[in-house]
């Protein structure tokens, strides 16, 4: 009994901080400009849209929080070999993971904007100086958390991965929720802001992304803070319910049915996440209708 | 077309050419791993040919709209096809490894319970930002008709894109692309657990119980480095983006099928080698 409650509480933990990591890859991503609205980033230029916005598109989010993260999880677990204690051995591990990062940061923005030199779109010093800490210090919290919760998970749950293999695989999940969950939201509603809502935008308007801001020329930075509205935390309660409930039904029901009550409790919320979806899918049908075409909103 | 990622593709058919040789190459890597392994590592390596084979076929079922998708100019996920189909099957490979020692059924079960559980998530928010963040119903555009729901879309098509969001078709082929790459890559790390668990102590001059961090560890490493080779290689058959199993491009799947079995066969060899030589 003492075991289980132990394992709920680390279990809670756990899903806690995979929702701070998914916010932070999420709102770090959409200040750095990684994922896939990037393309619209590089596109602009060549459309003849000059912008100040950053652009380090390193590679997809998934394989990049897989390296960070490793990496991070691979010196602390070097540290702790070393008898360092294990919270000062993941903070040292997860800031040179955040050098790492800095690095490909800055290289992927000078390499892709300096690509972008016959379209006449400058490479901006101060935005390198001035951007590229701040995706560092979320890049920061979102390896920092993801590794700490792959700790725990080996220490307290038991699970056989050596560290640096575990925050690979939660790594890579991490990138893989944050970018499915987050991208649409920075790249329709904050790129294309101009776009109308409830719509999707028209392949002939690709490249013609949101360049000015309240005043003066918008900045990748303001991206975090919108971000931060909705894309950030439901990548956090996205990737946060990932990890919470996979854990939570290992914990719970791995010892009914030799194994099977896990699996079944699994099966089960599998159907309740589908139900919700055709709920809010049905919700959205009858709620906002057809799609009415621009020309007859303008004469209504 | 390009601005879509259709377009230029791969072609639908079987070049018969490269599909022998293929073939030619995967016998020639089972026979390999039998003469110097023995009947036990070659059914090991078929194991790993079969987990290898069910991560290509899972990615097809994935819906996944790159780009576009992040603009709502294409329905799926908008990230890219390998990246998605690996974070679902990777969770699946953790929930797997983790019941390793309840047997293989239920380890099988739980990693792909595992990617399931990912992906019912992760696509689940994908329409909550959709709907409530950005006003758009889903819309297929591929189908007319959603084929489990009877959902109508052109008519919730925006003008100007090949559709947006998750229509219920593509959620359902979300799941099941989850739950077969957890299947297929927890299938794969098994296979190879065993062998190492099997060998290592021999080969090390060590008890069972020291050598199973160094086993875990080998399998894990390999059982990521094949799933990713594999969700690749769908990938590249995909070419760009793929509404899920109602998808023209799903039609696709023998190729990618052969191409994983061989390059699961080449890489299972490997794996193999470490401690059979």
């Amino acid at each position: 009994m003492e075991n289980l409650v132990l394992g709920i509480g680390i279990t809670a933990l756990a899903g806690a901080l995979a929702t701070v990591a998914g916010a932070a890859e999420d709102t770090e991503s959409d200040i750095g400009s990684q994922g896939d609205p990037n393309s619209q980033v590089q596109l602009a230029p060549q459309m003849g849209y000059i912008h100040r916005i950053y652009n380090k598109a390193v590679s997809g989010e998934p394989p990049a929080y897989g390296l960070w993260c490793a990496l991070g999880a691979g010196i602390a677990w070097a540290l702790m070999s070393i008898q360092i204690n294990a919270v000062l051995a993941i903070v040292l591990g997860s800031a040179i993971a955040v050098f790492v990062q800095g690095v490909y940061a800055t290289t992927a923005y000078l390499g892709r904007t300096a690509s972008l030199a016959k379209f006449e779109q400058p490479v901006y010093i101060d935005i390198i100086k001035s951007v590229t800490t701040v995706t560092m210090a979320h890049a920061f919290v979102a390896i920092f958390t993801t590794v700490a919760m792959c700790q725990l998970m080996i220490v307290a749950l038991g699970h056989p991965f050596p560290l640096p293999l575990l925050a690979l695989v939660w790594g890579i999940a991490l990138g893989a929720a944050g970018s499915a969950t987050g991208n649409p939201f920075y790249g329709k509603e904050r790129q294309y802001q101009e776009q109308k809502f409830g719509a999707g935008v028209p392949i002939s308007a690709s490249g013609n992304i949101v360049r000015y801001a309240e005043a003066g020329q918008r900045s990748s930075l303001d991206n975090g803070w919108f971000a931060s509205k909705l894309g950030g935390p439901a990548s956090g309660i996205c990737f946060g319910l990932i990890v919470f409930l996979e854990l939570w039904r290992t914990v719970l029901f791995e010892q009914i049915g030799a194994g099977w009550g896990a699996i079944i409790a699994g099966v089960v919320l599998i159907l309740v996440f589908m139900v919700i979806d055709r709920y809010i899918e049905t919700w959205a049908r009858k709620t906002y209708g057809p799609y009415v075409a621009e020309t007859e909103e303008a004469a209504s | 077309m390009s601005a879509l990622g259709g377009g230029a593709g791969g072609g639908e058919g079987m070049n018969p050419t490269a599909t022998i040789v293929g073939l030619v190459i995967m016998l020639i890597a089972l026979a390999a791993t039998f003469v110097v392994g023995g009947m036990s590592a070659a059914l090991v390596l078929v194991g790993i040919i079969i987990g290898g084979v069910l991560v290509g076929f899972g990615v097809h079922f994935v819906p996944v709209g790159g780009a576009p998708a992040a603009m709502g100019q294409a329905p799926g996920i908008a990230t890219g096809v390998a990246m998605l189909a690996a974070g679902a099957g990777l969770a699946g490979l953790f929930g797997g490894a983790w019941a390793a020692e309840l047997g293989l059924a239920v380890a099988l079960a739980g990693g792909a319970v595992g990617g399931g559980l990912m992906m019912a998530i992760t696509c689940m928010f994908v329409n909550i930002v959709y709907v409530f963040g950005m006003g758009i119903p889903s819309a297929s555009g591929k189908v007319d008709k959603d084929p489990i729901t009877g959902d109508t879309f052109p008519a919730y098509k925006s003008q100007g894109t090949e559709g947006h969001g998750l229509p219920f078709i593509s959620y359902v082929g979300g799941v099941i692309g989850g739950a077969l790459g957890g299947l297929g890559g927890t299938l794969i790390y098994l296979q190879l657990l065993f062998l190492y668990e099997e060998m290592l102590p021999a080969m090390l001059n060590a008890s069972a119980e020291e050598i199973l961090p160094v086993a875990v560890s080998l399998a894990g490493i390999f059982a990521i480095g094949m799933f990713l080779v594999n969700a690749v290689i769908a990938a590249y058959n995909i070419t760009g983006t793929i509404e899920g199993p109602h998808d023209p491009k799903f039609k696709r799947f023998p190729r990618a099928i052969v191409g994983a079995a061989i390059a699961s066969a080449v890489c299972g060899l490997v794996a193999i080698l470490i401690v059979a030589v």
